[in-house]
């Protein structure tokens, strides 16, 4: 049933496939153990007369303490096991140190994407700004904000990189998947929330929201492009010269 | 006092049961048993709307964008385009009014209304509930609640659009359909409540002399408990209806952060100064202990069931009622798991997902007592126990499909799939469904006082345990490809591409699953009214509703009782029968003792040993 699962590529997603394999075999081994012993007394202890009496036998303390423990014990190892994927996935101070960050933003059925400028630095964003037009709320006063690069519905990153998304949203809650990277996080309008990966193969792979967000959520796709290191600072490249021609081309009609 | 009167009154009701008006007997009764049955036709009529609601979910991930076959033209054009398919914004209303329908209408009404309110008077040797006018005014709240649910069709915008968890912003901007939503849930949790704290009152004031509270049948117990979680919850979601409402309707910003865009609204912006995430923590505190509110009573009807036909007492009954117990305190501090990837800060994932791996122990202590109720027993196969083992089998698949979503690090990649689809089915369909299916065929006797048609029932429980089992079991495999849920057209997605053949085999199992249930309601809908008629005991069960007359008359009981043990006495060597009910003096079972050796003596005296 494992084989299913979409390509992983990503670091932490290998943590992520080894705990769904832990959990399948050990429920699989129950399922099939508890099973079978049902079964074996679903044939064997059937009535053949009518009023056969049964084995009168009311319970025995030592098994109920057992079949406590045991699941007990497996329980509480299964928590603590995937608690340290989960810290190293989510705790805010085991991410390492990220090489790009992107700020994301959901809106009703799109995704925006924001790179900061040649410079490397997020203009200054406020909540208050944000409209349909301008959908980080970027600070037009800000210099810094003025070369940062936004895209729609498309993702570029380098391969072997570790990834910072900044995730939010403009109107309702939505949720970035990338199914190939095992991330799943939601997008919520008034707070950002931070989610990292790291992938290890070049490729396209997809964008999926995965929360309820209007009728049109099954369109909130995206492509993830996963390039070498050169490709990418070409296509950056090219993005800044855009957005520094756009710029320009907007200072002459300001001065006209 | 109210109470203690009423049951003078009702001291000699079962004479002049028959002077009653139709309005008083059929429509606004305060008999318990009559309000089980309306609640039971009530949640049946629910059960096939929501049914057709899912196969038209089902028709358009199968064949997306093609039009409804047969029906597809006649359907209203806000649900379906010219050519007769489904539209995306009727789609996501369909998934909506099919969660809601099916937790609220259906599975709740069956298992806490059906089997709380016939079972718990008779099981306990009542007369009545301890306030049957309340139990009137429960009932009626939920068909009203219902309409008021279905009634968004009528509205501009139709019906609630936001999945039944209803999470704002989504909620809070969204049409009127919406806002009904919001009322119909919260004149259900006022039902709820009234059922609850009836059904709490009842058990504890109005047992049968001699019956111990170690000595109910395990139905009891977990109605008990449940009532006991519905009152404790209720009111939280209640709350979050209020402000949820507010938001809505009168647009505040409970759950809003300022500045947020709302398309529909002209692009305005909200005040602010709420929170998304607050619904999300409100709602799952009542909707996560909701789900062992559908769980529960299902869990005692199948001990009971099983225990019955298996001629066996019930394996470590304390055990069973601890874990029940168990269960409904961890089901309190659990919610968090539903919000792993919400944006809550992910050190209380590490929490929620301790408390939620442990909550896992008390359903295997309860599967395993069930094992050992069956060991070394004498089993009948009728269809209220292949339907409670069926129940058993596919707990423990919902149970298991539950530990993946319990790790946070694997709930990253499965939640909001398929997989989670799969999971809540087999706990609510395979877990719940099929109890109510076991207890409905094991108190139809005792309803209608006559006997369903056992082939029927048998062809009905193997086609839907088969059908089931082919709709929900491959949604894990849609699920573990990364198929999300509540998507309208899976195809836009290159990695779901290769799943299609998978989604049409779900639902051409769905469509069986779905028209087998046709089935039951033929047979009981027959055999009501002409089936062979009912002994007071059919089934040689304990427990004190088989002491009554089938059906049991206004007032349940013929003659007064008194408990003398537990109801799982079965084959019981103090008894010369496999089955020794509650109410059987140690004199009477002397006296049947010494019956029965006379018998065995002239026997022998008869046929001389060769």
């Amino acid at each position: 049933m494992l084989d299913w699962l979409p390509e992983n590529v990503s670091v932490f997603g290998e943590g992520v496939d080894h705990l769904f394999r832990l959990i399948y075999y050990i429920s699989v081994a129950i399922f099939v153990l508890v099973n079978a012993i049902y079964i074996a007394f679903i044939i064997r202890y059937r009535r053949k007369r009518k009023g056969e009496k049964a084995y009168h036998y009311h319970g025995n303390n030592l098994l109920e303490f057992s079949w406590t423990a045991l699941p007990f014990a497996l329980f509480l190892f299964l928590a603590f096991y995937s608690d340290g994927i989960w810290e190293d996935i989510k705790y805010s101070e085991k991410t390492p140190n990220p090489d790009l960050v992107v700020e994301v933003m959901g809106q009703t059925y799109l995704w925006h994407f924001r790179y900061p400028g040649s410079d490397g630095i997020f203009g200054r964003r406020e909540r208050g700004l944000i409209s349909t037009t301008n959908p980080f709320g970027i600070d037009p006063e800000d210099p810094n904000g003025k070369d940062d690069v936004t895209t729609i519905n498309s993702m570029n990153i380098p391969v072997n990189k570790t990834i910072l998304v900044r995730l939010s949203s403009m109107d309702v809650i939505h949720s970035f998947f990338l199914p190939n990277m095992r991330v799943k996080q939601d997008a919520v309008p008034g707070q950002w929330v931070d989610i990292w990966f790291n992938s290890i193969k070049t490729g396209e792979y997809e964008i999926a929201c995965a929360e309820l967000c209007g009728s049109g959520h099954y369109l909130m796709r995206g492509v993830l492009n996963v390039q070498s290191q050169q490709e990418f600072d070409t296509w950056i490249d090219e993005q800044y010269t855009t957005a520094r021609a756009a710029l320009a081309n907007a200072q002459e009609t300001t001065n006209e | 006092m109210e109470a203690v009167l009423h049951n003078k009154d009702h001291g000699h009701a079962g004479a002049d049961a028959h002077s009653e008006s139709f309005i008083r007997k059929y429509i606004f009764s305060t008999d318990h048993k009559m309000i089980a049955k309306q609640f039971m036709v009530t949640a049946i009529i629910f059960l096939f709307i929501g049914g057709a609601f899912a196969l038209f979910i089902r028709w358009q991930l199968a064949y997306p964008g093609e039009p409804i076959p047969v029906i597809g033209q006649m359907l209203p054009d806000t649900w379906v385009n010219d050519a007769g398919a489904v539209t995306a914004e009727w789609y996501t209303q369909l998934l909506t009014m099919h969660g809601s329908i099916m937790i609220f209408a259906v599975i709740i009404p069956l298992l806490v209304g059906t089997f709380g309110n016939f079972a718990i008077p008779l099981m306990i040797g009542a007369d009545d509930m301890a306030f049957p006018f309340l139990n009137m005014v429960s009932f009626w709240l939920f068909p009203l609640a219902g309409v008021i649910m279905m009634a968004g069709f009528f509205m501009e915008g139709g019906m609630a659009a936001a999945g039944w968890t209803a999470y704002p912003p989504l909620s809070a901007i969204a049409s009127y359909g919406q806002t009904l939503w919001i009322v119909s849930l919260f004149l259900i949790g006022f039902s709820s409540i009234l059922g609850g704290v009836n059904y709490i009152t009842t058990v504890l004031n109005m047992r049968a002399p001699g019956l111990k509270m170690f000595d109910l049948p395990m139905t009891v117990w977990a109605v008990f408990i449940t009532a006991i979680i519905i009152t404790i919850g209720t009111p939280v979601l209640a709350s979050a209806l209020a402000m949820l409402f507010m938001d809505n309707f009168l647009h505040t910003s409970f759950f809003q952060p300022e500045n947020l865009i709302v398309p529909t609204r002209d692009m305005t912006r909200t005040a602010g100064g709420g929170q998304p995430l607050l619904w999300q923590h409100l709602f799952w505190f009542y909707s996560h202990p909701a789900v062992y509110i559908m769980i529960l009573p299902g869990m005692g009807v199948v001990s009971d069931v099983i225990s019955t036909f298996a001629r066996k007492p019930l394996y470590g009954y304390r055990a069973m009622v601890f874990a029940i117990v168990a269960i409904a305190f961890l089901g309190i501090i659990v919610w968090g798991h539903h919000m792993f990837q919400s944006g809550m800060n992910p050190l209380l994932g590490t929490t929620f997902m301790v408390s939620t791996m442990v909550i896992a122990v008390p359903s295997a202590i309860k599967t395993f007592n069930w094992l050992g109720t069956m060991w070394r027993g004498k089993m009948e196969f009728t269809a209220p126990m292949l339907n409670a083992v069926a129940f058993v089998s596919m707990f423990v698949v919902g149970g298991l499909s539950g530990i993946f979503m319990a790790s946070t690090p694997v709930d990253v990649f499965i939640h909001d799939t398929y997989f989670i689809v799969g999971h809540i089915h087999y706990v609510l369909f395979g877990g719940s469904l099929f109890a109510v299916f076991a207890g409905l065929h094991y108190w139809f006797p005792k309803m209608s006082g006559r006997m369903y048609s056992e082939r029927l029932a048998k062809w009905h429980f193997w086609i839907t345990f088969i059908s089931f089992n082919g709709t929900f079991f491959p949604m894990h495999i849609l699920g573990v490809g990364g198929m999300m849920r509540r998507i309208f057209d899976p195809t836009v997605y290159d990695f779901l591409k290769p799943f299609q053949p998978m989604n049409e085999f779900i639902t051409i199992n769905a469509m069986v699953l779905g028209f087998a249930q046709f089935l039951l309601v033929i047979n009981f809908g027959y055999y009501w009214f002409y089936g062979r008629k009912a002994k007071r005991n059919p089934w040689r069960a304990n427990s004190l509703e088989w002491q009554a007359p089938s059906p049991p008359p206004h007032g349940n009981f013929d003659r007064p009782l008194h408990v003398y043990r537990g109801p799982y006495e079965y084959s019981s060597p103090e008894s010369v029968q496999d089955y020794l009910p509650q109410t059987t003096s140690p004199e009477e079972l002397e006296e049947q003792r010494r019956h029965h050796e006379r018998r065995l003596e002239q026997q022998n005296t008869a046929e001389p040993v060769n």
